[in-house]
């Protein structure tokens, strides 16, 4: 086998460290057929002296002796493929940054660089010429979950052209803002904010590239990065889509009520709804399990008050199983808050006057059950309102992390309060106080600044006690009078977030959100290669940071997959040898790229090379010895630490 | 009679087990009385080393060779079996990776001989008498055969031909083995493994393996396992996930975990080594993110801790021939 070497001087980098005579000599002419040096392979004239050097030499292999390969491997790689020879025939040896760089005397300098040298070309002795695979992938995108983060990321990608199936469990788009009146920081109109948003979704220029499916959820997923298949189950919404006009008349005419889940069971809804007024799409549902005809009645009432005439209202509207092709999938399912109820002694659920944040917000909402009048549940004015911070945040017993948003809100609560009600007392009850941003520490100013409001820090939430008076008055802790008190509890994980996680093959974190691949660099990556995360299902975070976290998915999603792109397949991956696979399951648990699966039937593993990153985990792990990692081979690796060290020996 | 091939089998450092595995092929014993001449084996027969020694080069067709290399006398005859042999097996994993015996190369030769011979409860020696290579009596120079510092394989003092995996090979195997021969089958290249599968003891091991996630490591006493699920799920040490099959689990059948005598699988070269970076993968310490460098040491710290001997679980068998060769306490 002809192997040559090319000593790169890199200027005085390295030559002023290392000796090239010295590091010739140490090598045997048994191993190499050439030794040449260079000034600067990495210039034009480097690139097209070592392009002339390939044709004339015709070398089976070569090593490069220079600088990182991190930092030339990929430029030496290319020159290599111009030249006509395989770019994995070659091996770098680092002789600058772990040599020439880090040793001062040259006789040691040149003999470390010998070794390396020595060592490289042992093992490129065992590479094998490897060939970049493709293959077809789906431009098209799914995003699980219509909120702000969902939402954003829809519009951005179907702005592009790009197709987009848009699944939201519930009836409604727009996610738990929706159901606000006002947004921190500024007090924005919620749904004055999110109404052209959602608009351009459902009416807009690119709304053709959206596909909405409303009470829809995931139930399974497979294939991989560029060519998923999902499987979606629809509930049947019972109206038409399409030709209602959403004018409302059905609603009045149906004898059923409901509580309202929209308002957090605080009014009724009919069996026939809208969810509350100005949710989009402006298209209402039959609650079969409320409808009389779900009981054997043949109750027709709302399909003849439709204006319509027949056909619109849709009995016999089914449960329907959609399969759709998709090149990468984005999650933002968002979250939901903690059991209050975990700590009984604030009251929730038995004392009547006893609020969620999220009750506390349909409460102060124009489209809530009091249309927006803030009243206790026997119907007074609150004189008093005491919000309680940190419920269940920050503390071992529940949940220790800092849900972030509380105060935000806590705040928006305050002023919104001041505004409806100037003469109310308000107290917060508070374990710490945070207002990290630009924005965010003015809310608080002025919160502060609101002459009923009184600050009160507490320790533990266990010393907190919430106790009835007469009159509908509660006691907290034992001195202040409350006629409302509101919890806001942590954000937590929506409820089914776990399932489907499962569902995905995705991983949670140790509070079941959904994880990142890596907290800082790839924050909205899961760790199954095409699946992005974005908003609240990541972590508590505000509106603000739902939408830029939608934005960043959408742009991964962008720029990842392009329409009429080939995926490219990098050859550096593992393969299962199946012939000696035992099928015991342990190169899955240590993949961190999801890319093994197991093969029920035969009882073995194997890797898809779309997904693996040629990290080596599983070839390390298989206690079998079953996984080869391309380009690491066992063979080459041995034979470089016996390069380096045989060269090391006559030193 | 005198056509008829000849076979011997030698015992050198080791438990006798290997010759009990040969003769337990049970009536196919007779086939091998049959093709082979059984011409030397110490322990069943009477033929001696001068027996051999008149043979031609060569004149044994297969050496089943079992046990370690410990003294001198036990190299002599490697080297005198591989000089008569055209094929030398090392027989069992004694000869093929060291075994038990070579679990002593923790320790030196001065200490076994101190534990043996001086500290031992059950003898008294007062004068402090230990085995010497040569000791000058009044009649003259007496020699016993050199007692090595180190424990080696069979393939570490002379040229093997191929090694036989078990402690001891599995009788169905040695049949197998030496049924190929008297077919004449063509064997695998020099230097590999006879009578071994090319994965590991899982793949004959009908335990149902779940995911893989140990929380606790359990010792054979502290727990009757489940009989249906794989044992190194319930937090035993098995080593079948990486150790070579050919054995047919038969420790994993009888609520046994296996201990890893078939040594390394194909394409592994350090069983111990590989066992550990499996157990790396399988070891759960729990949720990592947000715990705290110390914390995350102690609950490493307590799983491996409960782990009781870690040469004699992980390099039971393979001491000797592995890359750590056995280090010196
Ligand atoms: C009481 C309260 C007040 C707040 N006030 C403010 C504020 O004033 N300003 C601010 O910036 N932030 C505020 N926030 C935070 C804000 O609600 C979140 O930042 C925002 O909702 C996150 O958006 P998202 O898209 O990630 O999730 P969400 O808004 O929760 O949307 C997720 C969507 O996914 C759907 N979904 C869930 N599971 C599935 C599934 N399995 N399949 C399909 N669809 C699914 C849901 O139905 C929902 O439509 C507040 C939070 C709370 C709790
Ligand atoms: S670790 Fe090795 S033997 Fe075990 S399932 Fe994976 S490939 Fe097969
Ligand atoms: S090499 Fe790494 S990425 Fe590829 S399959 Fe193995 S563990 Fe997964
Ligand atoms: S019990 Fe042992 S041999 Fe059987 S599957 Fe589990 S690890 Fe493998």
């Amino acid at each position: 086998m002809k192997i040559g070497v090319y000593f790169c001087n890199c200027g005085s980098n390295i030559s002023g460290k290392v000796d090239s005579e010295q590091v010739r000599q140490a090598l045997s002419l048994n191993d190499v057929e050439y030794f040449k040096t260079c000034e600067l392979m990495c210039s034009d004239d480097g690139k097209s002296y070592l392009r002339d050097e390939i044709a004339a030499e015709k070398p089976d292999r070569i090593v490069i002796a220079a600088c990182s390969p991190r930092e030339h491997e990929k430029t030496f790689m290319r020159v290599l493929s111009g030249a006509g020879m395989n770019p994995y025939l070659m091996q770098m040896a680092n002789i600058r940054e772990q040599v020439a760089w880090v040793t001062s005397d040259v006789r040691q300098a040149s003999l470390k660089a010998a070794a390396l040298i020595k060592g490289a070309v042992k093992r490129v002795a065992f590479h094998k010429p490897l060939e970049m695979k493709s293959i077809e992938m789906s431009p098209d995108v799914m995003v699980i979950g219509a909120g702000p983060a969902g939402l954003k990321a829809a519009l951005t990608i179907a702005q592009t052209g790009r197709k987009v199936t848009l699944v939201e469990k519930r009836a409604v788009i727009g996610g738990q803002p929706v159901l606000y009146e006002d947004v921190f920081p500024n007090l924005e109109c919620a749904p004055c904010m999110l109404e052209p948003m959602l608009d351009e979704i459902l009416h807009g220029e690119y709304a053709k590239n959206i596909e909405i499916l409303t009470l829809s959820e995931v139930v399974e997923l497979y294939g991989f990065y560029g060519n998923f298949i999902a499987k979606i189950k629809k509930s049947p919404r019972y109206a038409d889509m399409n030709q209602c006009i959403g004018c409302g008349e059905c609603i009045g005419v149906c004898p059923v009520d409901v509580k309202n889940e929209f308002n957090n069971g605080l009014d009724n809804r009919k069996a026939i709804s809208l969810s509350f007024a100005g949710a989009l799409p402006n298209v209402p549902f039959i609650d079969m399990a409320a409808c009389l005809r779900a009981r054997g009645g043949d109750c027709r009432l709302c399909d003849e008050a439709c204006p319509l005439g027949e056909g619109i209202i849709l009995y016999d509207d089914a449960e329907e199983m959609v399969e759709r092709r998709m090149g990468a999938v984005i999650v933002a399912v968002g979250a939901s808050l903690y059991d209050a109820g975990l700590i009984p002694k604030l009251g929730l659920g038995r004392l009547p006057d006893v609020y969620t944040s999220f009750e506390f917000e349909r409460l102060l909402s124009s489209t809530g059950p009091t249309g927006g009048q803030l009243l206790t549940r026997s119907g007074r004015t609150p004189g008093s309102i005491a919000i309680i911070h940190c419920v269940g945040s920050l503390d071992a017993n529940h949940k220790e992390y800092c849900s972030g948003i509380c105060c935000q809100y806590a705040f928006k609560f305050n002023l919104m309060v001041g505004h409806k009600l100037p003469d109310t007392q308000i107290h917060h009850l508070h374990k710490e106080l945070v207002y990290p941003g630009k924005e965010e520490y003015f809310l608080y100013k002025r919160a502060k600044e609101n002459p009923n409001a009184v600050f009160t820090a507490y320790k533990d939430i266990d010393t907190l006690r919430i106790t009835a008076a007469e009159d509908g008055i509660m006691i907290v802790n034992s001195s202040i009078k409350a006629d409302m008190v509101v919890l806001c509890p942590a954000v937590v994980p929506s409820k089914d977030s776990g399932k489907l996680n499962e569902t995905l093959g995705t991983t949670v974190d140790m509070f079941g959100f959904f994880e990142e691949l890596h907290g800082r660099l790839d924050p909205v990556m899961a760790k199954v290669r095409g699946i992005y995360i974005a908003g609240a299902c990541q972590s508590p975070m505000s509106i603000q940071q739902a939408m830029t976290q939608g934005m960043a998915t959408a742009g991964y999603a962008l720029s990842g997959i392009v329409g009429g792109k080939r995926l490219e397949i990098e050859p550096i991956t593992a393969s299962v040898d199946a012939d000696r696979c035992s099928g015991c399951g342990v190169c899955a648990l240590v993949c961190p790229y999801k890319a093994i699966g197991f093969d029920e039937q035969n009882r073995k593993s194997s890797v898809n090379e779309v997904l693996c990153e040629g990290c080596g985990s599983c070839v390390a792990a298989c206690p079998a010895g079953a996984i080869n990692g391309n380009h690491f081979t066992n063979d080459a690796i041995l034979a470089e630490i016996e390069g380096v060290l045989s060269c090391l020996n006559q030193g | 009679m005198a056509s008829k091939p000849k076979l011997s089998m030698y015992w050198a450092s080791s438990c006798g087990g290997c010759e009990v595995s040969l003769v337990n092929i049970n009536e196919k014993i007779l086939d091998v009385a049959a093709n082979f001449d059984f011409y030397f084996c110490p322990c069943l027969l009477d033929t001696k080393k001068e027996d051999v020694e008149a043979l031609d080069d060569g004149g044994i067709a297969i050496t089943f060779f079992n046990g370690a290399i410990r003294t001198e006398e036990n190299e002599e005859m490697a080297h005198l079996l591989r000089k008569k042999s055209k094929l030398l097996i090392a027989f069992g994993s004694c000869a093929y990776e060291g075994c038990i015996p070579a679990l002593s190369n923790l320790h030196t030769k001065a200490a076994h001989f101190k534990s043996i011979y001086i500290d031992n409860p059950t003898v008294d020696n007062l004068l402090g008498i230990v085995p010497k290579h040569e000791t000058q009596v009044p009649e003259g120079k007496l020699t016993l055969p050199a007692f090595y510092e180190r424990v080696r394989t069979l393939s570490q003092v002379t040229d093997v031909d191929y090694s036989m995996p078990g402690c001891p090979p599995e009788p169905a195997r040695v049949w197998n083995v030496i049924e190929a021969v008297i077919q004449g089958k063509t064997l695998p290249p020099k230097g590999g493994i006879l009578g071994a599968g090319n994965s590991s003891v899982c793949r004959e091991c009908g335990r149902k393996k779940e995911d893989k996630h140990i929380t606790r490591l359990y010792r054979t006493y502290e727990i009757i396992p489940d009989t249906e699920a794989c044992l190194l799920d319930q937090g035993l040490i098995c080593m079948g996930i990486a150790t070579a099959d050919g054995c047919g689990a038969l420790c994993p059948k009888v609520n046994m975990p296996c201990s890893g005598c078939y040594g390394p699988p194909a394409g592994v070269f350090d069983q111990g080594a590989k066992m550990v970076a499996a157990l790396g993968a399988i070891l759960d310490i729990g949720e990592k993110k947000g715990i705290s460098e110390d914390e995350l040491i102690r609950r490493i710290d307590m799983l491996v801790d409960s782990i009781p001997d870690y040469s004699g679980t992980f390099y039971k068998y393979s001491l000797a021939g592995s890359i750590l060769g056995g280090g010196r306490a």
